[in-house]
C-alpha cells in the first residue's frame, strides 16, 4: 500500500472509531448483588438477582437516568466464609458504590464488618436476623425487609390460639436460627405454651432420626423449625418416616416453592410466617409483577424478590441524587424517610432498619402456599395434624 | 430407656451399617486385587445415585408409570454403568500405575473423586442443590411403640443382607471368587496358573462398584435425596470400616462397616444434645484404633522386602 | 547469574500484568502467552539454565525477589483487592513450606494441613478477642498450639504406614470442622470474627497516608507476610542442607534402611511433623488476622487437598516450585471469572495429569547441592 492510501485507511478508520460512539454517552456506574446464587436455597438468591436485575435495566431504559447502570453479581453460597471472601472482593473494588445484598442471615452478619470497615453502603434485602442492623450502629448497613421479632411473636400467637400446648423446638445452629430459637421462645413463653425440647441441629445435615427420635418419645404436638430450606424438606420427610404426628411449623425460611417441590403431598399443612404482604397485595406489586414476566427469567422471584428490586431501586434513586460516590450515598440512606417504593414506603431508623408491620401467615395446601386467612384450615374445613 | 427408643435406634444404625459395609467390601475388594485405595469409590457412589435418579426421569418421560418397573431399570442401569466406570478407572489409571509408588495411585484416585464429584455439581442441572429421590418402595409402617418399623426400611434391609451374602457365595463358591482371591494371594502364581490377571482385576473392580452403585440408590431411598456431596462421606466412612475390619478381608470390611454405625448410635444415645458430636465421637475412636491396631482387626499379613 | 535475574524480572512483570488485568479475553491471551512462553523454554533448556542460576546464587537472587516484590506492591499501593490477593499467595506459601518439610523432605502424609492453618487462625481470633496477649505473640502461639494438637496425632503417624496414615490425617481433618462446627463456644457454623494485628498502638487495620498518597491498609499485612516468607524460607532452606534434612531425606527414601543405619526414625518423624505445623498454623495466624473471619467452612478437606495439590504441581521439595504452583493455583482462578466455578474441577484434573506425565511437578527438586557456588 502506498503512503497516501494508508493515511486514508488511518483517517478512516479514527472517523469510524468515533463515529460509533455514541452522541452523549452516560457514565457507568456499577452496582453489586450478593445472593445465594448456587447451593440450596438459591431459588431465592436467582430470584432477588433477576429482581435487582431488572430494577437495573428498567433504570437503563429511563432516559431520564443520569448514569448508565452496570450490575456485578457475587453468590455466597449461603456461606459466612465465602460471603466474607466476596463480600471483601465488592468493597475492595472501589467502582463499585452500593450494593444490595445477602438473603441468609448467616451470611449478613458475617459481612456487616467488611462492609464497615471499607466504607460500602449496602442495603439488605433478605436477611431478617435483628442483629444485622442492630448490633451495632454502622452507618453503611440497611435493611428493606423486617426482622425476624414481629415473625416470631404472630407465630406464637396464632399457634397458641389454635389451642396447641406443647412444642419442640429445631434449630440451625447459624445465628439465623438461633435468633429464631431465642424470639420464639420468648415469644411463646409469653403465651403460655411449654416447649418440650429444643435440638440445635447443623445447616447441612443430612440425618435427623437422632433428634426426631428423642422428640418422637416427648410427644410434642408441633415442631417449630428455625431454618432454611433444604434441612426443612429433609426433616419433614424423616418425620413422616418416623412417624411422627404433629404441625410442622416454619419460619419465612421455608416459604419458597423449593421446599413444595422437595415434598411434593408431605408439604401438605404446613405453616410459614414472612414479614410483608404478598406480592400481589403491595402497593408496587401489580408492576413489579408485569415487569418481572415481561422479561422472561428463568426462576420466579420468590418470597424477597420484591424486596431485593426495591433495595436496588433505593441505591439507583440515592446515586442519581448525590452522584457515584459511596460516602455521599451513605450520608443520603441515612435520610430516607417514607420514599416511595414498590413495597410502601421505606423510612430508615437511627440504625437503617425499615419498618415493615405487615406480617403474613401462610399455609400449604394443595401444593401451593396459601394466605392462613383464605385457606380452608382458617374456615374449618380442613384440620391440621392434632388440632383440636 | 424405652425399649421401643431402642429399637429404633438400633434399626437407624442397621441401615446405616448396611450402607457403610456396602463400600467398605469395595475398599477391600480393590485393595485385595491390586493392593491400591481407589479414593474414588464413594465419588463413584455419588455417580451410581445420580445415574439411578436420570434413569428414572428417562423412564417417566418414555411414558411408564409403573413403580417397580422404574424400580427395576434404576438399579440395573445404575448398577451396570457404575460397573463400567469401575472398568474404565481400573483400566486407565490404576492398571498402568501399578509400578509407581503407592502413594500415587491413592493421590492420583483422591483427585479423580474430586473430578467425579465437581462434575456432578457442574455438569448435572443444578447439581449444587439436593435432588429429591423418587420414593418408590411401599411406605406402609407398623407402630410398636415408639419403635416405627417401615416397610421400605426393612425391604432394603433384606435387599442388603441378601446382596453381601451373594458376594460372599461369589467369592467363596464360585470359580471367578476362586480366580478373584488367587489373584488376592498371590498375582504371579495365579498368572502361572493360567488367570487372565487383567480381567479379573477388572471384574473385581465392576463388582465393587457396582455394590457401590447399589449403595448409592439405597441411600436415595432412605433419605429421598441425593446430593453431590454424599459419595465423600460414604467414602470416607467405608474406608475407615474396611480399614478396622482388615484390608483384604471381606468380613471385616462387613464387620467394621456395622462396627462403625454402632459407634455412631452409641455417641448419638451417649450424646443427646448434638447429634453431630457422633461424628466427631467416631472419628476420634478410629484415630485411636489406628494408634492400637495400625492394620486393623484382622490383621494384613504384610511382607516387606528390603 | 543473569539467567536467574531474567527470569525474575520477567516473571515480575508477568504477575504485575495479570494482576492489573481486568478484562477477560486478555487475561486469556496473557495465560496462553505464559504457557506457551514456559514451554518453549523447556525445550530450549533455558529452564535448566534458569534453575541452575537459582540453585548457585539464591541468596543474591532471593535478595531480588524481596525487592521485586516490594516494587510490585509500591505499584499496587491503594489496590485493596491485588493486594490481598499478594498476601494470600504469600501466606498459602508459607503454609506449604510446612506441608513441605513433612510431606517432601521426610515422606510424612499429612492430609489436614487446612485443618492446622485454622487452628492457627481459630487461634488469633480468641486470643485477639478475649486476651490481651500482644498480636505479634499471638503468631508464635497459632504455631504452637497447632503444633501440640498435632501431637496428639503422632502415635497413630507413627505406627502407620502408606495408607493407613493417610486414613489417620484425613480422620483428622473430618474430625476438626465437625467438632468445629458443631461447637457454640468456638463460634459454630457461623465462626468468630478477628480482630486485626496491632503492633505498637498501631493498627494495621488502618489506611495508611503519607502525604498525598493513600496506602490500602493491607499494606502493612503485606510487609509482615512477606517477612514471614523470608524466614520461613531461609528456614527451610537451612534445614534442608543440614544434617538434619539429610536425616529426613534419608528418612523419605528408605524406611528401613535408614533404621539400620541408626537413624532414630521416630524422632525425626516428630521433628518434621511438629516443625511443619507450626508454620502451618503461624501462617494460618496471621491470616485470620488479615482476612478477619474464620469459619470451620473455610478449612475442610478440600482445601487441605488444595494444598497437597500445590505441593505436588510445583514439585515436591523445591521452594521456588512451591512459590509458582501457589501463584498459579491462587491467582488465576480469581482473575479468570469464568473459570471460577470450575476451578476445583481444574486443580483435580491438573494434579491428575501432572501425576500421570511428569510426577516431579513443575520445577522438580535438583539434587542436592551442598556448597552452593562450589565449583571444583
Amino acid at each position: 500500500m502506498t503512503n497516501a492510501l494508508r493515511a486514508a485507511a488511518a483517517i478512516l478508520a479514527a472517523v469510524w472509531l468515533v463515529a460509533a460512539v455514541p452522541a452523549e454517552a452516560k457514565d457507568k456506574v456499577k452496582v453489586g448483588f450478593i445472593g445465594p446464587l448456587t447451593g440450596g436455597v438459591s431459588a431465592n438468591g436467582l430470584g432477588g438477582r433477576n429482581s435487582a436485575d431488572l430494577a437495573v435495566r428498567l433504570r437503563n431504559a429511563d432516559a431520564k437516568a443520569k448514569y448508565e447502570y452496570e450490575l456485578v453479581v457475587l453468590d455466597d453460597e449461603c456461606k459466612p466464609n465465602v460471603a466474607v471472601q466476596v463480600a471483601t472482593k465488592m468493597a475492595a473494588e472501589k467502582d463499585i458504590i452500593a450494593a444490595a445484598t445477602h438473603y441468609c442471615s448467616s451470611t449478613a452478619i458475617a459481612t456487616v464488618d467488611v462492609y464497615h470497615k471499607f466504607g460500602l453502603p449496602v442495603v439488605v434485602w433478605g436477611a431478617v436476623l435483628p442483629d444485622i442492623t442492630y448490633r451495632n450502629k454502622y452507618p453503611e448497613v440497611h435493611r428493606v425487609n423486617g426482622t425476624m421479632i414481629n415473625q416470631n411473636e404472630t407465630n406464637a400467637e396464632l399457634l397458641t390460639k389454635l389451642g396447641y400446648r406443647t412444642f419442640a423446638v429445631i434449630h440451625d445452629t447459624t445465628d439465623y436460627g438461633k435468633g429464631h430459637n431465642e424470639y420464639f421462645s420468648a415469644a411463646l413463653a409469653q403465651r403460655g405454651g411449654k416447649i418440650v425440647g429444643t435440638f440445635g441441629v447443623g445447616a447441612d445435615q443430612q440425618d435427623f432420626t437422632a433428634e426426631l427420635t428423642q422428640i418422637k418419645a416427648l410427644n410434642p404436638e408441633v415442631i417449630y423449625f428455625g431454618g432454611l430450606t433444604p434441612i426443612g424438606v429433609r426433616i419433614r420427610a424423616q418425620m413422616d418416616k418416623l412417624g411422627i404426628k404433629a404441625v410442622f411449623d416454619g419460619t419465612s425460611g421455608i416459604v419458597s416453592d423449593a421446599y413444595i417441590q422437595g415434598l411434593g403431598p408431605l408439604a401438605e399443612g404446613t405453616l410459614a410466617f414472612r414479614e410483608g404482604a404478598p406480592v400481589e397485595k403491595l402497593p408496587g406489586g401489580k408492576f413489579f409483577m408485569e415487569k418481572y414476566t415481561a422479561q422472561k427469567y428463568d426462576n420466579p422471584p420468590e418470597a424477597y424478590g420484591a424486596f431485593a428490586f426495591a433495595a436496588m431501586d433505593l441505591i439507583l434513586d440515592s446515586i442519581e441524587k448525590v452522584g457515584p460516590d459511596r460516602r455521599k450515598v451513605i450520608d443520603d440512606l441515612a435520610n430516607v424517610k417514607n420514599r416511595d417504593s414498590i413495597i410502601g414506603k421505606i423510612t430508615f431508623d437511627d440504625h437503617g432498619q425499615n419498618t415493615v408491620s405487615v406480617i403474613t401467615k401462610y399455609v400449604v395446601q394443595d401444593g401451593k402456599w396459601v394466605v392462613w386467612e383464605d385457606s380452608e384450615y382458617a374456615s374449618g374445613r380442613r384440620k391440621l395434624p392434632r388440632q383440636k | 430407656m424405652d425399649i421401643g427408643l431402642l429399637a429404633q435406634y438400633i434399626m437407624n444404625g442397621l441401615m446405616a451399617g448396611m450402607m457403610y459395609a456396602l463400600v467398605a467390601v469395595g475398599f477391600t475388594l480393590f485393595f485385595g486385587v491390586l493392593d491400591v485405595i481407589q479414593f474414588a469409590h464413594g465419588d463413584v457412589l455419588t455417580v451410581g445415585a445420580f445415574t439411578a435418579l436420570i434413569t428414572f426421569v428417562g423412564v417417566h418421560a418414555a411414558g411408564v408409570h409403573s413403580g417397580s418397573i422404574a424400580l427395576l431399570a434404576m438399579l440395573i442401569v445404575a448398577i451396570f454403568a457404575t460397573a463400567g466406570l469401575g472398568m474404565l478407572i481400573a483400566r486407565y489409571l490404576v492398571l498402568p500405575l501399578r509400578a509407581a509408588p503407592a502413594l500415587n495411585t491413592l493421590l492420583i484416585t483422591l483427585m479423580l473423586g474430586t473430578v467425579l464429584r465437581e462434575s456432578v455439581r457442574l455438569f448435572y442441572p443444578q447439581g449444587a442443590n439436593p435432588k429429591p429421590f423418587p420414593a418408590l418402595l411401599p411406605a406402609n409402617s407398623i407402630n410398636f411403640g415408639n419403635f416405627n418399623l417401615r416397610l421400605d426400611n426393612a425391604i432394603m434391609l433384606a435387599a442388603g443382607t441378601a446382596v453381601i451374602v451373594g458376594v460372599e457365595f461369589l467369592l467363596n463358591r464360585t470359580k471367578l471368587g476362586l480366580a478373584i482371591r488367587a489373584v488376592a494371594q498371590d498375582e504371579e502364581t495365579a498368572r502361572t496358573m493360567g488367570i487372565n490377571f487383567v480381567a479379573i482385576v477388572l471384574v473385581a473392580f465392576a463388582i465393587g462398584s457396582g455394590l457401590a452403585a447399589f449403595a448409592g440408590v439405597m441411600d436415595g431411598f432412605y433419605y429421598n435425596e441425593i446430593n453431590f456431596g454424599m459419595g465423600l462421606y460414604l467414602g470416607i466412612i467405608g474406608f475407615a470400616a474396611a480399614i478396622i475390619g482388615g484390608l483384604g478381608s471381606i468380613y471385616g470390611a462387613i464387620l467394621g462397616g456395622f462396627l462403625f454405625a454402632a459407634l455412631q448410635t452409641i455417641g448419638t444415645v451417649a450424646l443427646p444434645f448434638a447429634s453431630a458430636y457422633k461424628d466427631v465421637f467416631a472419628f476420634a475412636v478410629i484415630i485411636i484404633f489406628m494408634a492400637w491396631r495400625p492394620t486393623g482387626l484382622i490383621r494384613e499379613k504384610i511382607s516387606e522386602r528390603v | 547469574m543473569l539467567p536467574g535475574v531474567i527470569a525474575l524480572a520477567l516473571a515480575s512483570l508477568y504477575l504485575s500484568a495479570l494482576l492489573a488485568v481486568e478484562k477477560q479475553p486478555l487475561i486469556i491471551g496473557l495465560l496462553a502467552l505464559a504457557v506457551i512462553v514456559a514451554l518453549g523454554a523447556y525445550w530450549m533448556g533455558w529452564l535448566a539454565s534458569v534453575s541452575r542460576s537459582f540453585a548457585d546464587r539464591e541468596n543474591v537472587l532471593g535478595t531480588m525477589a524481596i525487592v521485586a516484590a516490594f516494587a510490585m506492591a509500591a505499584y499496587f499501593h491503594d489496590d485493596h483487592f491485588v493486594l490481598l490477593l499478594i498476601v494470600t499467595v504469600l501466606l498459602y506459601t508459607v503454609a506449604t513450606l510446612g506441608l513441605n518439610i513433612q510431606f517432601g523432605y521426610s515422606g510424612v502424609l499429612n492430609f489436614a494441613g487446612a485443618s492446622f492453618f485454622g487452628i492457627g487462625a481459630y487461634t488469633s481470633a480468641v486470643l485477639n478477642a478475649r486476651t490481651t496477649v500482644p498480636t505479634l505473640v499471638v503468631l508464635p502461639i497459632g504455631g504452637i498450639i497447632a503444633a501440640l494438637i498435632g501431637s496428639l496425632l503422632l502415635l497413630p503417624v507413627l505406627r502407620t504406614r502408606g495408607h493407613y496414615a493417610a486414613l489417620v490425617t484425613i480422620a483428622f481433618a473430618l474430625l476438626l470442622k465437625a467438632f468445629l462446627e458443631v461447637n457454640d463456644v468456638l463460634g459454630g457454623p457461623q465462626g468468630l470474627q478477628v480482630k486485626g494485628m496491632t503492633v505498637g498502638g498501631w493498627s494495621f487495620n488502618d489506611s495508611i497516608e503519607l502525604g498525598k498518597i493513600e496506602l490500602s491498609f493491607y499494606m502493612s499485612y503485606f510487609v509482615l507476610s512477606l517477612a514471614l516468607l523470608v524466614a520461613a524460607f531461609i528456614l527451610v532452606r537451612r534445614l534442608e542442607r543440614s544434617w538434619i534434612g539429610l536425616n529426613l531425606d534419608a528418612l523419605r527414601l528408605d524406611e528401613t534402611a535408614a533404621s539400620c543405619f541408626g537413624l532414630d526414625v521416630a524422632r525425626w518423624k516428630i521433628t518434621a511433623f511438629t516443625l511443619g505445623n507450626f508454620l502451618i498454623g503461624i501462617a494460618g495466624a496471621l491470616f485470620g488476622m488479615v482476612g478477619g473471619f474464620v469459619a470451620p467452612n473455610n478449612y475442610t478437606f478440600a482445601d487441605s487437598l488444595i494444598l497437597v495439590s500445590i505441593l505436588l504441581l510445583g514439585g515436591i521439595g523445591n521452594p521456588w516450585g512451591l512459590a509458582v504452583a501457589t501463584v498459579i493455583v491462587i491467582v488465576v482462578p480469581e482473575k479468570l471469572q469464568t473459570i471460577q466455578e470450575y476451578r476445583f474441577l481444574l486443580y483435580a484434573v491438573m494434579v491428575i495429569a501432572v501425576l500421570l506425565f511428569r510426577p516431579e511437578g513443575l520445577l522438580p527438586r535438583p539434587l542436592r547441592s551442598y556448597f552452593p557456588g562450589w565449583r571444583p
